[in-house]
């Protein structure tokens, strides 16, 4: 009984300040071989270094603890007061990988899964498990598959291979918190614009083509860009392999144009009318149609207008003269 | 009081049919020509939705190739059989354009800037032959490059894929050409000038006051007395419902009409 009082005082001068605090904690999870073992200066130059460690382990008032509970990040991230970035959490909440929207499924992700636990830093800095080279093996912890698709297409030889700091990891389009359901027609209508981030010249002419005006409408029954370039597998056009290939091409085409021709595949899916050079029957239909309707418009305005103004004149004259 | 007959009930009817396709197409087309106005999606899903505007879409383009083919064949009967080619290809009671409407033109523009007196027309004037001729080219190249777009898998057996570009263009453009000449053009030209101001009822009474045949169309009043024929035109007036339902359907499409050009007038010019 003595000895339970005495640690009891004991922790309590420990616990007294939250700097005091940690220090006491390093005493045991600061020694290796310890479980958890955490490595203090790697901790204190983590993104959560300046907080005490009972901030997020709250159910620690002393020495010797129970059974710690898994951290809940959502107490700080989702609805915590102070200042912690709060959309994340928020996002994840409406996440596909969200246990609860997922109906309890237990091999989903938590924060800490991706994260990590003690040493979260920024993801531009390397050591960040989410650092933009080191997501598509961090998901590929779930999604093999995906993943060796990915890492031979364009996109994941950019990133992997060239190191290219504008290549697209898994995240750029499944958004990372948010990931929406991959069915989901605004993730599918979402996705075309996230394409057209990096390549604005295609998204502007594939917009001027059937297909891209009924997605732009809100309608995903038509191509999007991942229905003929491919999504995880996507290749450059020139290589043999890829979907857009000529050996490939037809068969692309005829997943939604199952009596495509060969012909049909000459078809330019992002056609620029005012480029001569490369589209000259269509720039000079352009041309002339514009031609056309300016022309024919600007004959008839002038017509009617005069002609309003002759007949209005002409019946003002006729009732000033009764 | 006497009333000239001008139009049958035939001509009335695809009139009628032309109208109301013709504004179909329209409110089903524009929203995806203008996708990127505010009010795309909007008219799209007022339609009920992408595919339904689709269908409506197709619907009155179908009706729009019916009074195409049943106007055609009026024609044929009516050189063939009712006037047994006893017809002037370039007389009064044609639609060919010839040298008077060229003259009518001139004239016209000397009167607008008070040089002259107005022309006298005829059975049919030089704006009406051109919206008589404006649709056969419209019909034709909006038909034609709709139906390269509606069949692509069969069109793509014969053509190359670029050739649903080129269609894409002209049928977006011409269409464009189409409403912009109909909705301001065509209601000006025929029922909001002044003379006719708010509307013109005889596309849908099919009679004219014989007043207005002789102030109107004065050369068609002459060569009928000359002709001994204007007793074949005399009729009864027409019935007062058949005039007022053709008036209010009339206002109806103006008034949709004028909706759907604003629309296309910002969707042009500002998004």
């Amino acid at each position: 009984m003595k000895d339970l009082t005495l640690v009891f005082l004991l922790s309590c001068f420990l616990f007294a300040s939250p700097a005091a605090a940690k220090d006491s904690c390093y005493d045991c999870h600061g020694q290796k071989g310890m479980k958890p073992y955490v490595d203090k200066s790697a901790f204190e130059q983590s993104a959560h270094g300046h907080l005490a460690c009972t901030k997020c382990h709250f159910d620690v008032s002393g020495y010797p603890h129970g059974k710690v509970s898994k951290v809940n990040c959502g107490a700080c991230h989702f609805i915590g007061t102070e200042g912690a970035p709060k959309e994340q959490a928020q996002q994840y909440k409406l996440s596909v990988h969200n246990r609860v929207t997922a109906v309890g499924n237990a091999t989903l992700p938590t924060c800490q899964t991706c994260h990590g636990s003690h040493y979260i830093y920024p993801s531009a800095d390397t050591r960040s498990s989410t650092n933009r080279q080191k997501i598509p093996t961090l998901c590929s912890q779930c999604h093999p598959r995906e993943f060796e698709v990915y890492k031979n297409s364009i996109h994941g030889k950019q990133l992997l291979e060239d190191n290219n700091p504008a290549a697209p990891t898994c995240f750029q389009c499944h958004m990372e918190h948010l990931t929406p359901p991959t069915a989901s027609n605004a993730w599918q209508l979402a996705l075309i614009k996230q394409c057209g981030d990096c390549h604005s010249e295609e998204l502007k002419t594939y917009r001027k083509t059937y297909h891209g005006k009924v997605t732009k409408l809100g309608y995903v029954t038509v191509a999007k860009c991942s229905d003929c370039h491919g999504a995880h597998d996507i290749l450059m056009l020139n290589d043999p392999d890829s979907t857009l290939s000529r050996k490939n091409i037809l068969k692309t085409c005829q997943k939604c144009h199952p009596a495509a021709t060969p012909g049909f595949t000459k078809f330019y899916a992002h056609a620029e009318e005012k480029d001569r050079a490369k589209y000259p029957v269509l720039y000079y239909t352009f041309l002339f149609m514009t031609v056309l309707l300016l022309g024919t418009f600007a004959f008839f305005f002038t017509h009617t207008f005069l002609w309003a103004y002759r007949s209005l004149k002409e019946r003002m004259n006729k009732k000033g003269g009764e | 009081m006497a009333e000239i007959k001008r139009f049958n009930a035939y001509h009335r009817w695809l009139h009628v049919a032309m109208a109301v396709s013709f504004i179909g197409l329209v409110a089903s087309g524009m929203p995806l020509k203008y996708a990127n106005a505010p009010w795309a999606a909007w008219l799209m899903r007022f339609l009920g939705g992408y595919y339904a505007a689709g269908l409506i879409h197709r619907i009155c383009a179908v009706i729009t190739f019916g009074y195409f083919a049943a106007h055609i064949g009026y024609v044929i009967y009516d050189i063939a059989i009712v006037r047994k080619f006893r017809f002037n290809i370039l007389g009064p009671e044609s639609m060919v354009p010839w040298l008077k409407d060229l003259e009518d033109i001139y004239h016209s523009f000397r009167w607008f800037f008070g040089m002259g007196p107005r022309p006298q027309f005829d059975r049919f004037t030089y704006w009406e032959k051109f919206d008589y001729w404006a649709v056969f080219w419209g019909v034709g190249m909006i038909g034609v490059s709709g139906l390269f777009l509606w069949f692509p898998e069969f069109f793509g057996r014969f053509m190359p894929g670029w050739a649903f570009n080129i269609a894409t263009v002209i049928h977006s453009d011409e269409a464009l050409l189409a409403a912009g000449f109909i909705f301001t053009i065509h209601y000006f030209n025929t029922h909001l000038r002044p003379e006719k101001f708010p509307m013109d009822p005889v596309i849908f009474s099919g009679r004219l006051t014989l007043h207005e045949l002789q102030h109107d169309r004065p050369l068609e009043y002459r060569r009928l007395v000359d002709e001994n024929r204007l007793e074949q035109y005399l009729t009864g007036p027409q019935q007062t419902w058949i005039t007022d339902a053709g008036i209010l359907f009339g206002f109806a499409i103006v008034l949709i009409g004028f909706f759907l050009l604003i629309l296309i007038v910002m969707g042009q010019f500002i998004y």
